[in-house]
């Protein structure tokens, strides 16, 4: 497209304007024309916008998640294409087991989304291969607007010092717990701050009082693991290295082998149904156990699963161990045609107040703080109330967030339950399991 | 059936298939060629577009780093790496070929022997013998599909049907489909219970038994069982060979069950880590597509050695009918 638009940038040429020589002026111009022509066309054959912004827009957006969020997430789009008739979308969603295997496949197909939802797992192996585009020229013009977003909650999608993706909102781990189960047996509520040998003490009372284990095991949960972590001083990572020893694992596995012995927690088969990412097959929806080891923010989502009254608090020890995490992201693909409408989409998701009211807290709180007032003040529904208060009071106890997780990191979660699973069925002695795990680690990240 | 009528079929087909040369020339046949091709070509190009050419950049793949994210164009050449690693610095790619191994070895025999029986008992002249063999052969309709797997699972689980069911006996089941030293089991079970199609083809192939051979044997004063070793068995061994050789590169390519008990990860501890899982993991979850590849070449080559022992030992014990009459 350039010889289009050379004739009228090319400036010192302007200036001759009045010369006899506007005659080869004008041959120059025809010849450009005559070069640009075709091109315009065979871009226009692409399917290119770029080069004219007023054209119709198609924008391919990819996410996970439930029929809720489905729900919510095409009628902020749709308030979109109302304000910009001009941009349409063409919306895929899917559960959260395959969606990154989809998105792989998408991507190496050449055919990726142009904005698409990812979380701090995957962050940086995109990131690290370039199929993100970095935010950071969007932000630095105010095209994506972070000025009320907490500080920390944007920077937890840098990676590599390029902004991989803007947090689409703010959760943390929370410890969720069936109330209604509890005051029926007369068993009193966990709280935040408990220590996790108060936590499992806890466990094994209800399951005593109860007949319901008390706690689903989560060894093989890097979340709690790395909550765990903290607390000792420690960290999933630091820099491109484990932030633990075998040791830390090993302890980490005793702690939980001392809970299963003691039948705090569920059996083995019981506990890896629990695993699974799926949000129905959490034990305290399933009602297999009364605490389940989950997001702060899939609080609603659980409740539609189970009739039971359900709590949230933090997870066991100092909370100050918990972070803003970006529960998720939305990242525009690199080689998307329609970059700056990509932006202009996650920005009008994140700092519009009809969009962000729309959306709720289904992605966790969020990211924008006043509008995150506003939606704390008319939320309705109890469950997202409570989870809206919960994470507002960790809020006041977080502590800095850790790196985002490193490339590896997904390889790294899936040996953790494989180690823990291995202990927890008595196939190896802790230390045996910590030592196969980092071992792995070491060569999942190397 | 298919393997022991062939030949029939080609001597009888051969003179009619000469017959248009004989009345007409060379030149018929020459104009042919490319109308040929054109009819050919929504197979060529399936062949081409959709195997051959992706094998070939498969191949390839297998000596680089392709990650599945980066562009093909910027992927780098590793050489023999994918392969040194696989060999020699995975344990979980042994484990995965020590898992595969036992679900061919077990379930494969088990599946065929199943096949056989069933299709003996249905070889008689019953009434409603029809109905049976449709009944029988429903499971293998369902094939390798994610709702079976799914259904099968939870039958499986602790408070699945199966237990129920042994619950009126007054035994206790185990949680088989997630207890590691029982999932691996329960997929062979469904494996073995999907029966349906070989049963189909061993049908066939006993009907083409000569009963005047049975006749034969009577007379001479053969029981049940010896016409079963020395009539049955050796004029059935083409369709146990076809067969036995279906059913084997079958059970190495089993993955939807295994991926769904497993949510996709091979567990619990690995022990549906089936090869073709292993595989899938490396390339999509891992994003280690090159390393996939080197495994997907390696497990062909596999299947291929063993498919060729199976035709070298072949003719040990294998009789095919023509052998006689030509």
């Amino acid at each position: 497209m350039h010889p289009a638009t050379s004739p009228t940038a090319d400036t010192p040429a302007g200036r001759n304007h009045r010369t006899p020589l506007s005659r080869r002026r004008f041959a120059r111009g025809l010849a450009a024309v005559a070069l640009a022509v075709p091109l315009v066309l065979g871009a226009a054959g692409c399917g290119d916008d770029e080069a004219g912004a007023d054209g119709p827009v198609k924008l391919s957006v990819f996410w996970w998640g439930g029929e809720a969020r489905a729900k919510l997430t095409e009628d902020a789009l749709a308030l979109y294409t109302k304000k910009h008739p001009e941009v349409t979308f063409e919306k895929t969603w899917q559960a959260n087991q395959g969606y990154f295997d989809k998105l792989a496949t998408l991507t190496a197909g050449g055919n990726p989304p142009d904005l698409f939802q990812i979380d701090d797992n995957y962050l940086a192996e995109y990131a690290g291969r370039s199929t993100t585009l970095d935010l950071t020229s969007y932000r630095d013009s105010g095209k994506l607007d972070v000025s009320k977003f907490p500080k920390s909650l944007w920077q937890y999608g840098v990676v590599d010092g390029k902004l991989a993706g803007l947090a689409a909102g703010e959760n943390t781990q929370g410890l969720v717990y069936n109330k209604t189960l509890l005051e029926k047996n007369g068993l009193p509520a966990p709280t935040t701050g408990m220590t996790w040998e108060e936590h499992i003490a806890w466990a094994e009372q209800v399951a005593k009082k109860a007949k319901v284990p008390g706690t689903q095991d989560p060894s093989a949960d890097y979340k709690a693991f790395w909550v765990w972590l903290r607390q000792q001083g420690k960290d999933l990572y630091r820099g491109q290295e484990l932030g633990f020893t075998a040791e830390d694992v090993t302890r980490w596995f005793e702690l939980w082998q001392g809970a299963r012995d003691r039948g705090a927690t569920p059996t083995p088969d019981v506990i890896h149904e629990g695993n699974a990412t799926d949000i129905t097959k959490q034990l305290v929806v399933t009602g297999k156990a009364a605490t389940s080891w989950v997001w702060a923010n899939q609080m609603p989502d659980l409740k539609k699963n189970t009739k039971d009254e359900l709590g949230v608090i933090a997870y066991p020890g100092d909370p100050s161990a918990q972070w803003a995490r970006a529960s998720m992201y939305w990242s525009v693909f690199k080689g998307s045609k329609h970059k700056d409408v990509a932006v202009d989409v996650i920005n009008f998701m994140m700092n519009d107040p009809e969009a962000v009211a729309l959306l709720g807290t289904d992605r966790g709180l969020p990211s924008n703080l006043d509008l995150r007032a506003k939606v704390s003040e008319t939320a309705t529904d109890p469950a997202m109330k409570q989870s809206i208060q919960v994470e507002s009071e960790l809020a006041q106890k977080f502590g800095e967030s850790p790196q985002v997780p490193i490339k590896g990191h997904s390889k790294v979660r899936s040996e953790l339950t494989k180690a823990a699973e291995n202990a927890q069925y008595g196939r190896a002695t802790p230390a045996e399991a910590a030592a196969q795990f980092v071992t792995a680690c070491k060569s999942a990240i190397g | 059936m298919a393997l022991t009528t062939a030949p029939d079929r080609t001597r009888r087909t051969g003179p009619a298939g000469t017959h248009p040369a004989g009345r007409g020339s060379g030149r018929v046949r020459h104009g042919e060629g490319p109308a040929g091709y054109v009819f050919l070509s929504p197979w060529l190009i399936g062949l081409m577009g959709i195997t051959a050419i992706p094998m070939l950049l498969s191949l390839w793949l297998s000596f680089t780093d392709y990650d599945i994210l980066t562009p093909l164009s910027e992927v780098r050449w590793v050489g023999l790496a994918n392969y040194e690693r696989m060999f020699t610095a995975d344990p979980a790619y042994w484990h995965a070929v020590r898992v595969t191994l036992t679900f061919a070895l077990v379930a494969v025999p088990l599946k065929l022997a199943a096949a056989l029986g069933v299709a003996l008992l249905l070889n008689r002249a019953w009434r409603g013998v029809g109905l049976f063999r449709a009944l029988f052969y429903l499971p293998s309709l369902l094939g390798g599909s994610v709702a079976l797997a799914i259904v099968w699972v939870n039958m499986f689980n602790r408070d699945g049907a199966f237990n129920s069911f042994l619950a009126l006996f007054g035994v206790e089941g185990l949680p088989w489909a997630s207890d590691p030293d029982w999932a691996l089991e329960t997929l062979m079970v469904l494996a073995i219970w999907q029966f349906g199609a070989p049963m189909v083809i061993f049908l066939a192939g006993l009907k083409q038994i000569p009963t005047d051979l049975y006749e034969a044997a009577s007379v001479d004063g053969a029981g049940t069982w010896r016409k079963f070793r020395a009539v049955t068995l050796p004029m059935l061994s083409p369709v146990i060979f076809f067969n036995l050789v279906l059913e084997t590169i079958h059970g190495f390519q089993g993955f939807t069950a295994a991926f769904v008990l497993s949510h996709g990860t091979g567990g619990p501890v690995d022990s549906t880590l089936m090869y073709t899982l292993k595989l899938y993991i490396s390339g999509f979850t891992d994003l280690e597509m090159g390393y996939a590849s080197a495994m997907a070449w390696v497990f062909l080559a596999a299947i291929a050695l063993i498919t060729a022992i199976f035709f070298s030992t072949g003719r040990f014990w294998v009789h095919y009918s023509d052998g006689e009459s030509s």
